[in-house]
């Protein structure tokens, strides 16, 4: 999907605009934000966009996440283990002490 | 002095012959003028100077509320908050939001946003976008030379030295450029990666700003509200007493609208030295010019 998100009241007001005009193209809402559907229409509407507001619009990609093949497999574990956790207090890094599951800091440092 | 500041604040009127009427009152009732009273109003607005000749009328500078007074007719219609808070502005009315809206405003107008080099993002996409399209097109390309040269090389007997010279050539000329190419794709890459990594962080800033300018929004909605709630009791009282006079003289079935009763009001609690052009049936109504002024408690063109 494409992800447009907009930086003033004009880029905004010009995205609520257009997102209640073409509601087909339209995936989700947000505030500042939408996601457009793929295809050449959400395309011609982004253009539009950046065209109109250029650096007050911002244009992504997205795909959907797939956790089993975008992330590591201990990531994944890890995050099902907290999740699953006896006490619900438990800060992950003590969670994670003493165990397979990765740091945090040591996730923050890598990429996917 | 108090003498002397009442003549620099009344009205005069420059007629186009070059006579003139001034006062507080100025009646052009009996004046071939052949321009409209919303023309009449515009010449208040632009003020002096102007070319001798034409109609000019010498007074201080209508305030904002202006235009929600004159001109009046009977028609006269009134956008009702918008004008009770110009009103209450004209009146200098304070809200506790003031001092917050003054800061807000400062604020944004000092953050300017960072710069996103927004060409160069533009010319980045599209030379990773081409130097990508380029290096798929040579890498079939390479793919179907070499067939070839295979094929040849494998035929051997059935064909000439110069066939598989030539396609070996072609093959390891375009291997060179598809090379090349690759080369530039990933320096391309990395270029548009690196704008777009400075563009994000540009983006915070813009981020801010966006925060600023909804937070100056709303103080300029919480100060117009407030505007419009100091001033309703005074407009409310302003409207009874423009209400009463107006049916002294008009059966209750002729009353005038509401919208003239309210633009009456509002021009009368504000504190208007611009002259305010009124219709001659809106002034007989009223009682005459003498009574109007009164009731406006403002300078006004009879016209």
């Amino acid at each position: 999907m494409l992800l447009v998100v907009t930086y003033s009241r004009r880029a905004r007001e010009t995205l609520r605009n257009a997102c209640r005009a073409h509601e087909e193209t339209v995936v989700r809402k947000f505030g500042r934000a939408a996601l457009l559907r793929e295809t050449e229409y959400g395309a011609f509407l982004a253009c539009r966009l950046r065209e109109r507001h250029a650096a007050d619009v911002q244009v992504e990609r997205t795909k959907p996440f797939n956790e089993f093949a975008d992330a590591p497999d201990a990531v994944r574990e890890a995050a099902a283990a907290y999740e699953n956790r006896e006490s619900p207090s438990t800060p992950y890094d003590r969670f994670a002490a003493g165990t397979d599951h990765p740091e945090s800091d040591a996730m923050r440092e890598r990429e996917l | 002095m108090s003498g002397r500041f009442d003549a620099v604040a009344d009205t005069a009127v420059r007629l186009p012959d070059g006579s003139t009427r001034d006062g507080p009152i100025v009646d052009l009732r009996d004046v071939e003028l052949g321009s409209s009273r919303g023309a009449l109003d515009r010449v208040v607005c632009a003020g002096c100077p102007t070319t001798s000749g034409t109609l000019a009328v010498h007074s201080p500078p209508p305030q904002s509320i202006h235009r929600h007074v004159s001109p009046l007719t009977p028609a006269t219609t009134l956008h009702h908050r918008a004008a009770l808070a110009a009103l209450a502005a004209a009146r200098g009315v304070e809200t506790p939001y003031d001092d917050d809206l003054r800061t807000a405003r400062r604020s944004l107008r000092s953050a300017t946003p960072a710069a996103v080099g927004v060409a160069d993002l533009r010319t980045a996409r599209r030379r990773a976008a081409e130097a990508g399209a380029e290096t798929e097109r040579l890498r079939e390309r390479v793919a179907t030379i070499r067939g070839r040269v295979n094929a040849l090389r494998d035929a051997d007997h059935g064909t000439s030295d110069d066939g598989l010279a030539e396609a070996e050539a072609s093959l390891s000329e375009t291997t060179r450029r598809l090379s090349e190419v690759a080369t530039e794709r990933v320096a391309a890459a990395q270029r548009l990666e690196l704008l777009e990594r400075n563009a994000r962080s540009a983006r915070d800033t813009r981020d801010a700003r966006l925060r600023l300018e909804d937070r100056v929004g709303n103080l300029e909605r919480a100060v117009r509200d407030a505007r419009i709630a100091a001033v309703e009791d005074e407009f409310r009282a302003a409207r009874r007493t423009v209400s009463a006079r107006l049916s002294r003289t008009r059966s209750p079935d002729e009353a005038a609208s509401n919208g003239v009763c309210d633009a009456l009001a509002v021009a009368r609690v504000a504190p208007i030295r611009a002259p305010v052009v009124v219709a001659p049936d809106l002034v007989g109504a009223l009682g005459g010019p003498k009574s109007t002024h009164d009731v406006l408690d403002a300078p006004i063109l009879v016209r």
